[in-house]
């Protein structure tokens, strides 16, 4: 029962009693605040004063990567550590500070995503946050901050979230040529460019910061070998021993060269990784194609004999579960946005090639077998698929679905590159796409940073605001008049009038999110230098650019519309109930909703509500309007630049994206009762999922709603989150059936799909006994998490999806 | 002639009515009337109200509503007397929740068709296809033939779930529009048919037969309910009878008595016939599939 279909061969090459430790070590952590990385930060920039900034960041990078300390984890053969102990966050002062110290007292009293934290620890965070009080990203984007923008989120419309006091993330970088060239040959490159007498000075700090942080990375890794050879003189089990001398070994050149086995290759792409995510806290830090990349390694490993596949998915494994050892900590307005502590390390398998054949190699499959063995939220899994795409590997993914843990979520190769030539990116970078998070879209080694998740929107709020001629019923700020008149009074003769009026809300509030991502945008250009994650993804080199400043092929941003569902739904209900059949009249239902559906006549009212057509049930009335949303919102886009256009990127636009993490939970507290039936305060829909409970006709009519979208233009990303009962995939037989169910989505031109396949009663009892529970890993909105982590109210959400059970 | 039938609902994504993914149609009307009943809003053609305790706020407007006093307000909800209530069509349209439902609507085999086309894609890529079930759908004969047949020219599979308790002309009428039929057999000996379901099994038995000889797909249903006909003697008889079918049968499908109706009846104002229930004996199930599966067809447990 250990694998899902492996036979090992070499049992001796895959130590399955280790892995349950190391698993069960990861799943009884406990998350806390680590100070190192802050006090080493704060000592590097008072010697570093009045330098450029990029340079002081790569002084600052190479001084912690000096002086942080250092462990090898037991029971691993994949070694690298973020911070000083398994599963403690870093501070990143640089970025923000106020926040940390505000809730120094409130880390560890949580309701959820909980963090330890000792007094030493306070104490020290105290301390350095002196230095940087009003001279962080987050200051920087305070004092550009408009009325407007602080208005809107008052109003609850806008969040700003992580890019307004925290590092961007969302990178993959070319890891293909990190393994085949190695970081010297970066740091050597970028001495070549310094030699160029026609540099800028933006470009000589680039190829100096760029060749400070190689150094530091470099110096980093041979501090493990110095530790291994420790470690293995006093380690008593001869295996153990034998590992930590190759380690030692490894490490006394790992990356002064290209890569020289699969091991290896592994072991660089965690460092890769955990290097990215000192360098700065932005998350989403992403591993791309690994079964690609991977692949010339592993074949060429095999084909000498020198490791076996129990040997390869023994390390994959050990890879996976390590990254459970990192964590990033946000602040807790922000953490309800994203709860379970998420990093949105995505790993992807499987899809086309560039040149359009299929993908699908031996590791494909050995990584569906580690996330089996994994059954951790990190890495945040995900596949590729296709009309070409092995069955057997389908079979393999619905078997891991089957468990319930969630992974892999479907990416559907036929949409989604369609959405990325839209945008104009060549077919060949197209093909190669994975994700970037959740389900954000980008091209590994190509993409700048996050291609979703700037500003986010609450689309529920537009929707209500619009009821009240502009007015926010909960803050009483008017922003915009709808009829050009003050007050929140407002008559709409028919439903044109009312769609004009969603027209208009929206552009104004996508409007103000535009200038909001340019002030987060331009603070980070700055703040967010990233000489490290930079220099391996194209055109930084060439360029001798950051990301931020422009150093990526490809620029392409969107924000994160929560609700457009809602919004459909509602629209449909006063169509129909008030002008094409007229039964009841605008007052009647904006008092109906007043009352929360409560009353008599309100509840009425509610009835008729629910009996309009709802989204998910493969009802052209409705879909049609949902769709009618979605266009609305995209036919804004060509007119929004990011502050990078015209500055470097081959292509830079805004595109959209439904990917909403946790936010649907707490954008629906700051919103009243709504026209399509949902109560006051309670969660929004999920990305384009139904909203919750209302799809009734069964998954394949949640699916030809969908389809109805236009996800070829949803190009950064479109969420789709299904639940099936355990019972439904059970056999061989039903099996099949999903599989057909899967390889159908594809046809009908579903962009994305992810799973949740847990019972609602093994919900309920895990809110209700959480330590029993602690492997219970569920789908949330593009990522997973560990259920027991959630805040209550984000468990409610999910055992309130429809589960499809028969 | 545009045939109208009386159907309850659409289950789409139905994946244990036949191969592949299904959408299953449920038929109202019924002509056995088994004591374990799982579907009882099905029985006969008439619409059916469905009363949710659970849904209702005892807001008392149905009870000013229905006619001759038949509906009282308790602490557990509404008492209706269904037999005196001739109006529940107005005390579901006056209830201001939705603690009334429903169950029942005439469609035409034309507006049918275009519901199912609906899920095509799902059908072609699985092998599945559209399940007639019910009730008896052999009782809406006319209905169910026309609309085989205008699926069947979409190329989409059709199968019928029939308790095979019907004049041989009009079920091998319909037949001949299907691919596969899913045939219940419920007990062997006809004393006990008759007690359990209202009807001699003569004509089941040998419309089994009939069925066969056309070779036409049988993927069998032997029920199990416990106290019934869970009998070895019962159930050795009846995979016995199936052997006799012959290579016509592709599957025999052992289903366990499951109570998922019960809270049907409830609603319905109805009393479940079934107070007790045995324990499956499960090692006995397992040797009666043993010995269906040993002529190599293929045998589930549902």
């Amino acid at each position: 029962m250990e694998f899902l279909e492996f036979i090992p061969q070499q049992e001796k090459d895959i130590d399955l009693e280790r892995i349950h430790r190391l698993r069960k070590t990861m799943q009884n952590r406990r998350a806390s605040i680590c100070s190192e990385r802050a006090r080493l930060i704060t000592e590097s920039f008072r010697r570093t004063e009045g330098e450029d900034y990029i340079l002081r960041k790569a002084e600052a990078f190479a001084y912690i990567l000096e002086h942080m300390t250092i462990y090898i984890q037991k029971d691993s053969l994949i070694f690298g550590n973020q911070a000083s102990c398994n599963f403690a966050a870093p501070i990143f002062p640089e970025y923000s500070i106020d926040w940390v110290i505000n809730e120094l007292d409130e880390f560890d009293q949580r309701s959820g995503d909980i963090f330890q934290i000792s007094a030493q620890v306070k104490q020290e965070l105290r301390e350095i946050a002196v230095y940087w009080h009003g001279n962080t990203h987050e200051d920087e984007v305070m004092k550009n901050t408009t009325t407007y923008i602080l208005q809107a989120e008052k109003q609850g419309i806008l969040h700003r979230g992580g890019i307004s006091m925290s590092g961007d993330g969302h990178i993959v970088p070319d890891y293909a040529l990190i393994l085949q060239k190695g970081l010297r040959w970066f740091l050597n490159e970028a001495k070549m460019k310094l030699s160029d007498k026609s540099l800028t000075k933006e470009n000589k700090s680039f190829y100096k910061a760029v060749i400070i942080s190689l150094e530091g990375a470099l110096h980093f890794i041979k501090r493990y070998s110095a530790l291994a050879y420790k470690l293995a003189e006093i380690e008593t089990d001869i295996t153990r021993k034998q590992e930590l001398l190759v380690i030692g070994k490894m490490c006394e050149a790992l990356m002064e060269q290209p890569v020289q086995n699969f091991y290896e290759g592994c072991e660089t792409c965690y460092l890769v990784h955990i290097l990215q995510m000192i360098e700065s806290n932005g998350h989403s830090f992403c591993y791309g194609r690994f079964d690609q990349y991977m692949y010339n390694l592993y074949e060429r490993d095999i084909q000498k004999g020198t490791i076996t596949k129990e040997k390869a998915l023994e390390i994959i494994t050990h890879l996976f579960l390590m990254n459970s050892s990192n964590n990033k900590v946000r602040p807790y307005g922000h953490t309800k946005f994203s709860q379970g502590y998420p990093l949105y390390s995505n790993l992807m398998i499987s899809g086309y090639k560039p040149d359009c054949s299929d993908g699908t190699n031996e590791l494909s499959y050995l990584c569906i077998e580690a996330m089996n063995l994994t059954k951790m939220a990190e890495p945040n899994f995900s596949m590729r698929y296709n009309k070409n795409t092995p069955r057997s590997l389908v079979r393999l993914a619905a078997k891991l679905i089957r468990t319930g843990c969630g992974m892999p979520s479907m990416f559907n190769d036929e949409v989604i590159i369609k959405s990325l030539e839209n945008l104009g990116i060549p077919s060949k970078d197209a093909r190669d796409y994975c994700a970037i998070g959740c389900v954000e879209i980008g091209i590994p080694g190509k993409y700048g940073h996050r291609s979703t998740g700037m500003t986010y929107v609450n689309w529920g709020k537009l929707l209500e605001i619009m009821l009240y001629n502009g007015v926010d019923p909960d803050s009483g700020i008017q922003m915009l008049q709808i009829n050009g008149k003050q007050g929140s009074s407002i008559n709409y003769n028919n439903y044109d009038e009312v769609w004009k009026a969603w027209e208009k809300v929206l552009r104004f509030y996508s409007d103000i999110a535009v200038d909001c991502d340019r002030i987060c945008d331009n603070s980070l250009a700055f703040y967010d230098s990233d000489p490290f994650a930079s220099c391996f993804v194209d055109n930084c080199m060439k360029l001798g650019k950051t990301l931020k400043n422009g150093g990526a092929k490809y620029d392409v941003i969107s924000q994160s519309n929560i609700g457009p569902i809602i919004v459909g739904n509602a629209l449909a209900v006063i169509k129909k109930l008030i002008f094409d059949d007229k039964k009841i009249t605008w007052n009647q239902l904006l008092s109906a909703i007043k009352e929360n559906w409560t009353g008599k006549e309100a509840m009425h009212i509610h009835k008729l509500v629910k009996q309009v057509p709802k989204f998910g049930n493969d009802e052209d009335y409705v879909d049609n309007i949902v769709k009618d949303v979605f266009n609305s919102y995209l036919k804004l886009l060509p007119d929004y630049k990011t502050n990078r256009y015209g500055k470097g990127p081959e292509i830079s636009c805004y595109t959209m994206s439904t990917s909403n993490i946790t936010s649907y939970v707490p954008n629906g507290f700051a919103v009243g009762a709504t026209p399509d039936g949902r109560t006051a305060r309670s969660p929004l829909n999920e990305g384009c999922s139904p909203t919750q409970g209302t799809d009734k006709n069964g998954p394949t009519a949640v699916i030809n709603s969908v389809a109805k979208l236009p996800n070829e233009k949803i190009a950064a990303g479109q969420l789709l989150n299904m639940r099936f009962s355990p019972g439904t995939l059970a056999g061989n037989e039903n099996l099949d059936k999903f599989i057909d169910f899967l390889e159908a989505s594809v046809l009908k031109g579903i962009f994305h799909n992810q799973f949740n396949v847990v019972g609602t009663k093994t919900l309920l009892d895990a809110k209700k006994y959480p330590e029993n529970y602690t492997d219970l890993i569920v789908r949330v909105a593009g990522y997973c998490a560990q259920f027991v982590s959630l805040m209550p109210e984000t468990q409610d959400a999910i055992i309130a999806r429809t589960e499809n059970n028969w | 002639m545009e045939e109208k039938g009386i159907i309850s609902t659409i289950q789409r994504y139905s994946i244990k009515d036949g191969p592949g993914i299904r959408s299953t149609v449920f038929m109202s009307g019924c002509n056995l009337r088994c004591k374990w009943c799982s579907n009882p809003e099905l029985l006969d053609m008439s619409p059916k109200y469905m009363y949710f305790e659970n849904r209702c706020v005892r807001c008392g407007s149905c009870v000013d509503t229905a006619v001759n006093n038949s509906i009282s307000l308790s602490s557990n909800g509404c008492i209706i007397d269904r037999e005196m209530c001739t109006n529940l069509d107005e005390c579901m349209e006056i209830c201001p929740k939705e603690a009334f439902e429903k169950i029942g609507m005439e469609i035409t085999a034309d507006d049918l068709v275009k519901k199912l086309l609906r899920d095509k894609v799902f059908y072609s890529q699985s092998g599945g296809g559209t399940t007639f079930s019910g009730g008896e759908p052999a009782l809406q004969a006319r209905f169910v033939i026309e609309a085989a047949q205008k699926l069947r020219q979409y190329g989409i599979n059709t199968a019928l779930d029939t308790a095979g308790a019907v004049k041989w002309d009009i079920l091998s009428d319909i037949i001949n529009h299907m691919d596969v039929v899913l045939y219940d057999i419920k007990t062997y000996k006809t004393k006990n048919h008759i007690a359990f379901t209202g009807i001699d099994n003569g004509i089941i038995l040998e419309n089994a037969q009939r069925i066969a000889k056309l070779k036409k797909d049988m993927i069998v249903r032997l029920i199990i309910v416990p106290g019934f006909n869970d009998s070895w003697e019962d159930l050795i008889s009846r995979v016995n009878f199936v052997k006799t079918l012959g290579s016509s049968v592709k599957r025999i499908d052992f289903i366990q008595y499951h109570t998922l109706g019960v809270g049907k009846y409830k609603r319905l104002g109805m009393k479940y016939q079934i107070t007790k229930i045995k324990k499956l004996d499960t090692k006995l199930i397992e040797k009666v599939m043993k010995i269906a599966a040993d002529t190599g067809i293929k045998v589930t447990l549902q």
